[in-house]
């Protein structure tokens, strides 16, 4: 019994020594000088593979596209460092000829890739003509259909040959959370084949270099380069971190355990219940609102996408009327426990879409009117945001904003009007009937609405998905939610739905542009029914007006103003049609926490950028961050 | 067999408690029929609440009551542990008897097959199976993967169960007198086999209960219909533990675990009263 | 020495046979799936941008074409057989061109190691117990860690391993709980390494343990009850042998012949506790590999890391059904 005793004791020290030695998280690096990061990819599978441009398991947020790579041009989803709009290898905004089949750039100098080699026009050209001659890499496809050829006048300048007119084709090059990257000639020269090169240790052109990485995928380390000057992001001063380590901390509750402890310093994601748990309980945390709903609204809007060639949904009678059967306040509750911005209209309300879209048209939106069959509504409630804000008021206190401004900033503006009876009238206008408390199509069969929801890969769509499919049931239509965790993207391509959670509309956020998702909805790529759409008109809507209005776009240029006039005629448009039910913006719950650094971007004083650390804009928060000791 | 369970609930104390604990949960598990909430519904009571007078075991972030949800979830994993042990049962008699019975050639190709079931890892097949299922994967569905695949271990216990009992005498004596095999199976070795098999019912619902609590808090079975595993998923999608939730996770772990003791507890008292050497030492013991 | 040889052929024969039938229904489960590694590729690499249609569509083509996805199911079987026979499984469709056992040689020894050392321990610890609680009937210390043990023991790992988590994450945090080793510590044979390894798979060891004790105790206390009545034991006992040497060389040298099966039989059920551990601790290994692969519809990946983990589970119980009877000269192979 004794040797159990010796055995307890000995015990006891072990874990006391190791406790002491629990504290540091990273060996060798000065705390105080390293910016610690979550990467949303997880562990990487194969994490030796550093050739962003071959489409393999490595990873791409690992920091190696938001602090080693870099390319032409940056729009900021939010205001940005000196504008929206930032040049980066460029040194200034594209031009184009008269018709949009030749694009010249003007390159910046002094650039210098990490091993001391220039940047100049070789790079870029060989860059495309590299993609144009090889299948199978990442970005193959949009060179050989666009670029007919490529050429460097000078050592600075480059000239595109267009196949077709082309007023976007800049968009290839600037970076929305990526772009295609700029290849160092003097290193892939040298490959024989490209698709099978690992580029490891990856040389940067950003202002960082790999300092070291876990093999089996957990962490990835970055440092500041000596020669940071001869970087783009030099000109804004000498980044604030000199390590910046990108880890995978794990499930969404040991995020907030490490930060917490002060062992992560940027969290990408995690619940809202996290969120509320580390506002109140560290007080150096912080989210993009100081307080509620904190969350960082992304360019991108989910919503009700209803599969437009299925019969039921053909009459948009049937549409409003399930739009008008929602509750948008209980399904923000149920979603985002009220955290959520609400946006009414098919645009998502953050960046200076707010500015473009959602204020100049309120007014419209009050004057909107709608004919159940009976009468004509005004379906509009601009007052829901505040209804949200007040609710909240009594168990968030002073968390809740109270301004006018704020409020719609923090929660959105209006919503539809949550009204059964109208509902009613307009089901019954398209022929549906009532027997005894479930609904009838017009052919006599049971009224059935399946909402897919991806399950636990994205739980605030899910629960959103939920709480909608429980109030359409309510109302007596035979409504579930089916979880396709993981399918989603097949079923969603291949039009296997009813109705579901997604996003068919996603955009700069900074610019008001709304090409990147518009374009793809002319009626030209919709798919046969049984065949995969391509993205992003996941709802396969086909309208006459709706190409005229894309095709004019199209015709504009990219800055022109009459391009935000044409992008209001698709508001309109899109309300009137209701072709999927917008609810609101895409939060994430990115948490900041300030006791090694500050200078994180904010919704209230510095939105400079956003803070979600996998986007490759995220590089603008290295100038800006300084350390607190 | 009534007068066994009965003299087993006086004298062994740990078949008692078994009882006791598993008689517990099944109670507990048919109070879901009183519910008055419907088992999918959220937000039908105020979120996040502590247990108290009006909510006994506290709410869930989703708006739930625990304790009715519980009742749900209870009564969900039991039944498809239930149903698994039930299937597999027949797959591992099957082959147990048949494999005891014929012998030669027959039982060894049997056995050879079982033993690559037992050394098989069962988890990354199931894995694998719910990828392949995905959103067509129901309890069901489940229940007869996990069946079809948690029967060996068992089969070889049947299976020398069966080789013992036909080479006694009282086997050859009723072959001589003329028995049919089916009517010596039913009537004479049934008894003998029937102890096994309990035995064997009560460790596979263990076995599968536990394996449905892994699948299901790793989300990989069908998350809208409450069990235990499916509770605690939605807990750690909530980050419960960290926001303070804790009895969301606290009552469904207690009461699976007191389900899981009370079901070790059966097994092994009635596993010791089938062990003739134990029950030996019973005896000298209580001689002693 | 003739019948051993013969006993030996007929295990490896045995083994062959698991393996191809492990091997085949691994490669018929992951073909059955209606997960297109092409589409899932395609999806992932322009989720975020705004690749027009057109270009997806050139995409798709040329990465089917990559893949090699090409052929009658028969003749890729054949090919899949061809390959694996010289431990080759190919390109992983989701890393292409980077071979599965590339990747999977990376997380291997990691998930070896968890495994190999819980096991032993567990084992070690179990058995030990046992046989004392065995011997020594009424002694309260023993009879109670036999009641904690038999009271772990059903208890589902995942259980296990997140009670632990909250405890030592949450409650009292004294030991990492993510990750194989610290952050940035250089690998090799040098102390810091080491000793990181050690202390980051403290918990997934202990949760490890702490159930499989359960098991190994209760068979060991009852063989070792019966061994206990046995005439030779009583009359060592008489004859003044010396306790431990009665426990050491009579009783539980006896006893272990049984666990040793047993141990054999369970090697199959231990990998689960690789994938349970991995996910809740962050540990590296083919677990979460495994895991990654199957989302990805990398069917390559899937069925490299399911025939690998049947391999090495099946060699493990050869070598210990193969290595018994030399030990144990009672067993006689007939």
């Amino acid at each position: 019994m004794r040797a159990l005793r010796h055995l307890a004791l000995a015990l006891f020290l072990a874990v006391r020594a190791v406790s002491a030695g629990a504290e540091e998280l990273i060996s060798d690096l000065p705390r105080n000088e390293t910016l610690i990061v979550e990467n949303p990819e997880g562990t990487i599978k194969n994490a030796g593979w550093f050739n962003i441009w071959a489409i393999n398991a490595g990873g791409q947020s690992t920091g190696l596209q938001q602090l080693a790579m870099d390319t032409l041009w940056y729009i900021d989803p939010q205001h940005g460092l000196d504008g929206v709009w930032m040049n980066s290898l460029a040194a200034e905004k594209p031009i184009y000829n008269a018709d949009f089949t030749e694009m010249t750039v003007k390159l910046r100098s002094g650039i210098y890739w990490s091993d001391g080699v220039e940047f100049s026009a070789d790079d870029l050209v060989f860059t495309a003509e590299l993609h144009m001659k090889t299948k199978g890499l990442r970005w193959s496809a949009p060179f050989q259909i666009n670029v007919a050829s490529v050429s460097a006048p000078d050592r600075n300048t480059v000239v595109f040959k267009l196949k077709k007119p082309n007023s976007r084709f800049h968009t290839l090059f600037t970076v929305r959370w990526n772009a295609v990257w700029i290849m160092p000639k003097h290193i892939f020269e040298k490959v024989a084949d490209p698709l099978k090169f690992d580029f490891n240790k990856p040389v940067s052109l950003g202002a960082y270099v790999l300092h070291g990485y876990d093999p089996n995928g957990k962490w990835f380390i970055w440092q500041l380069r000596d020669d940071w000057q001869r970087t783009t992001l030099g000109r804004y001063g000498k980044p604030g971190p000199k390590y910046v380590a990108y880890i995978d901390p794990g499930p969404p509750d040991k995020r907030v355990i490490a930060q917490l402890n002060h062992e992560l310093d940027i969290i990408h994601d995690t619940s809202a219940e996290g969120m509320f748990t580390l506002a109140r309980q560290s007080k150096t945390s912080r989210g993009w609102f100081k307080g509620f709903p904190y969350a960082h609204p992304d360019p991108t809007l989910p919503a009700v996408i209803f599969n437009l060639q299925n019969d039921t949904f053909k009459d948009r009678r049937v549409r409003w009327a399930l739009a008008l059967l929602i509750d948008i306040k209980a399904v923000s509750m149920a979603s985002y426990r009220g955290a959520a911005t609400i946006s009414a209209i098919a645009i998502p309300p953050t960046g200076t879409h707010t500015e473009s879209y959602h204020a100049p048209l309120e007014a419209w939106l009050k004057d909107f009117e709608l004919d159940t069959g009976k009468r004509k509504i005004k379906p509009y409630d601009p007052d829901i945001g505040k209804e949200i804000a007040d609710m909240l008021r009594p168990s968030m206190g002073d968390q809740i904003p109270t301004s006018a401004d704020d409020i719609a900033k923090a929660f959105g503006r209006g919503w539809w009007k949550h009204d059964p009876a109208a509902a009613t009238e307009l089901l019954q206008a398209a022929g549906f009937t009532r027997r005894g408390d479930a609904w009838m199509t017009p052919e006599g069969k049971p009224f059935t609405v399946h909402v897919v929801v991806e399950g636990d890969l994205r739980p605030v769509m899910t629960r959103a998905g939920s709480m909608i499919a429980q109030q359409w049931r309510q109302f007596g239509i035979d409504a579930k939610t089916e979880v396709a965790q993981g399918t989603l993207p097949d079923r969603r391509d291949a039009g296997d739905f009813d109705t579901m959670i997604a996003w068919s509309v996603e955009t700069w956020g900074g610019h008001p542009d709304l090409s990147f998702f518009l374009d793809s909805w002319h009626s030209q790529f919709v798919a046969r029914p049984g065949q995969r759409q391509t993205p992003r008109n996941w709802q396969r809507w086909s309208s006459p007006e709706l190409d005229k209005i894309i095709e004019q776009i199209r015709t504009v240029g990219f800055d022109d103003p009459k391009g935000v006039e044409l992008g209001q005629d698709f508001v309109k448009l899109a309300v009137r049609e209701m072709p999927i039910i917008p609810l609101m913006a895409y939060n994430v719950f990115t948490v900041m926490d300030q006791t090694y650094w500050t200078g994180y971007p904010n919704a209230e004083s510095d939105p400079y950028t956003d803070p979600v650390p996998n986007w490759g804009n995220s590089r603008a928060m290295m100038v800006r961050l300084k350390p607190t000791k | 067999m009534f007068g066994v369970l009965r003299d087993l609930f006086r004298y062994r104390l740990e078949f008692r408690f078994g009882v006791i604990l598993t008689g517990f949960i099944v109670a507990f598990a048919a109070l879901s029929l009183a519910s008055p909430y419907p088992p999918q519904d959220q937000f039908v009571v105020p979120p996040d609440l502590p247990p108290s007078w009006s909510y006994w075991f506290g709410t869930t972030s989703r708006g739930q009551d625990v304790f009715w949800l519980l009742t749900f979830a209870i009564r969900n994993t039991m039944l498809f542990g239930f149903s698994v042990a039930i299937l597999s049962r027949l797959i591992s008699i099957a082959f147990g008897m048949w494999s005891g019975y014929r012998g030669g050639l027959v039982d060894r190709v049997l056995m050879s097959v079982n033993d690559t079931f037992i050394v098989i890892p069962l988890f990354p097949l199931l894995v694998l199976f719910y990828f392949v299922m995905r959103d067509r994967m129901s309890w069901p569905l489940l229940a007869l993967a996990m069946a079809s695949l948690g029967w060996a271990y068992d089969a070889r216990l049947i299976r020398a169960v069966a080789l013992s009992l036909k080479s006694r005498e009282f086997t050859q004596q009723c072959v001589f007198s003329g028995m049919r095999t089916r009517e010596i199976v039913f009537q004479e070795h049934l008894p003998y086999v029937l102890p096994i098999v309990f035995y064997t019912t009560l460790n596979n619902m263990n076995w599968s209960i536990g394996l449905e609590v892994t699948l299901s808090v790793l989300g990989f079975t069908d998350i809208d219909t409450p069990t235990v595993g499916v509770m605690i998923f939605w807990a750690n999608q909530h980050t419960a533990m960290v926001a303070g939730i804790w009895w969301w996770v606290f009552f469904p772990v207690l009461f699976v675990v007191i389900l899981f003791i009370g079901l070790f507890l059966l097994a092994i008292s009635i596993n010791e009263y089938i062990d003739p050497r134990s029950r030996l030492a019973r005896i000298e013991g209580a001689s002693r | 020495m003739q019948a051993y040889a013969t006993y030996a052929l007929k295990r490896l024969a045995q083994f062959a046979l698991v393996v191809f039938i492990g091997i085949n229904l691994a490669y018929l489960i992951t073909h059955a799936t209606p997960i297109d590694p092409v589409e899932q590729t395609v999806s992932a690499a322009t989720a975020f941008g705004n690749t027009s249609p057109d270009a997806i569509r050139m995409m798709r083509a040329s990465l089917r074409e990559l893949y090699g996805l090409e052929g009658s199911p028969w003749s890729q079987y054949v090919a899949f057989w061809r390959r694996v026979l010289i431990g080759d499984f190919g390109p992983s469709l989701s890393a292409f061109p980077t071979p599965v056992s590339a990747l999977i040689a990376q997380a291997l020894p990691w998930t070896v190691g968890l495994l190999t050392v819980s096991t032993c321990l567990a084992f070690a610890l179990g058995n030990l117990l046992g046989g004392l609680a065995g011997y020594f009937r009424d002694n309260r210390i023993l009879k109670v860690a036999g009641i904690a043990a038999m009271a772990v023991h059903p208890i589902p790992y995942y259980i296990m391993a997140f009670v632990m988590l909250i405890v030592f994450g949450y409650l009292w945090p004294v030991l990492p709980i993510s990750g194989g080793y610290r952050i940035n510590t250089p690998w090799g044979w040098n102390a810091a390494f080491v000793l990181s390894v050690a202390t980051h798979a403290i918990l997934p060891v202990a949760s490890l343990v702490l159930v499989g004790i359960g098991g190994w105790f209760v068979g060991m206390r009852s063989l070792v009850s019966n061994i206990v009545t046995e005439d030779y034991v009583t009359y060592a006992e008489l004859a003044g042998v010396s306790r431990g040497r009665i426990l050491g060389a009579y009783v539980m040298r006896n006893a272990l012949a049984p666990q040793v099966t047993g141990l054999a039989m369970s090697l199959g059920s231990v990998f689960n506790g690789a994938i349970i551990t991995e996910q809740v601790f962050g540990y590296p290994g083919i677990g979460t590999l495994l895991i990654q692969a199957v989302h990805a519809g990398d069917y390559s990946l899937v069925v490299g890391i399911a025939s690998i983990s049947i391999v090495a589970v099946s060699v493990a119980v050869l070598i210990i059904d193969l290595l018994y009877p030399l030990l144990d000269p009672r067993v006689k192979v007939s």
